[in-house]
């Protein structure tokens, strides 16, 4: 393509189902320059050890030259009300079509994807600009399929079901009180002498 | 929310009847809790089906997945 393209990541959840399913890479395959708005990058990597969030980080660091994420005026009030403790939902899809309006006023070939929800394409009416072309998840991974680049759609999505289902699983140990109670008072008895070896 | 409208939403999510943006609207806070309410049930995220506001559209960057794809093998 001589003109410039982009592929605009417009929600976290295409990103966290190809990190759970281990595939970040398939967002490669296609040879475009992948981007992420900052208040998208954000939702998905801003709690730390959050599951996934290490894995988009060291991705995108690896990937520099094909991943970037774009800086918005979105993303700056993301930040303002992450730290008044406000509610951020909503602004990754925010950032993501500011994202879209300085990509498409930057030149007037310019072209973009946008990567979806599969769920949020087939009901929501999306932006109609000619320039502007829709992917979900699902279509982007099926075409990789087709292309015999991935096992199969439906395993990747497997995959990334199963691997929620046992961050979830952990994530629910750690706040229940009963098993938070069993650890401390595991820890409790490695601190007391001659005990929890 | 009861573990049972939980269970309703994610089983209409996963047959394409409610949206991940609905999902939100009613309190689940990531996409890894929707991953992970659907790996409980042995369900998977679902794949739209050609249909709706944006077919157009998606057809177009179904093509330009496959060329681009194309171009490169």
């Amino acid at each position: 393509m001589s003109h410039p393209f982009s592929l605009i990541v417009t929600d976290t959840s295409p990103l966290f189902t190809l990190v759970l399913a281990d595939a970040l890479d398939a967002l490669l395959r296609p040879g475009l320059a992948v981007s992420i708005p900052d208040a998208v990058y954000i939702e998905a990597t801003r709690v730390h050890g959050a599951p996934g969030a290490e894995q988009i980080v060291e991705w995108i660091n690896a990937h520099l030259d094909a991943v970037r994420i774009i800086p918005t005026d979105i993303g700056i009030d993301q930040q303002r009300r992450l730290e008044e403790g406000r509610s951020i939902r909503g602004l990754g899809e925010q950032a993501a079509i500011e994202t879209l309006e300085r990509f498409l006023r930057s030149d007037a070939a310019a072209e973009a994807l946008l990567l979806l929800e599969d769920t949020d394409v087939e009901k929501r009416r999306a932006i109609v600009d000619e320039r502007v072309s829709l992917i979900s998840t699902g279509d982007f991974l099926r075409e990789l399929e087709a292309a015999r680049l991935i096992q199969s759609a439906d395993f990747i999505l497997d995959q990334a079901a199963a691997q929620g289902r046992n961050v979830e699983r952990q994530r629910a140990a750690v706040t229940d009180p009963t098993t938070r109670e069993r650890l401390r008072g595991q820890l409790q008895r490695r601190d007391t002498p001659g005990q929890g070896r | 929310m009861p573990e049972s409208d939980r269970e309703r939403l994610i089983r209409q999510y996963a047959a394409g009847e409610v949206t991940w943006h609905t999902l939100r609207e009613r309190g689940f806070e990531d996409y890894v809790q929707v991953l992970g309410a659907l790996g409980e049930l042995g369900l998977r995220p679902p794949i739209a089906p050609m249909e709706g506001p944006n077919v157009e559209t998606r057809r177009r960057g179904r093509a330009i997945i496959r060329e681009a794809l194309k171009a490169r093998s």
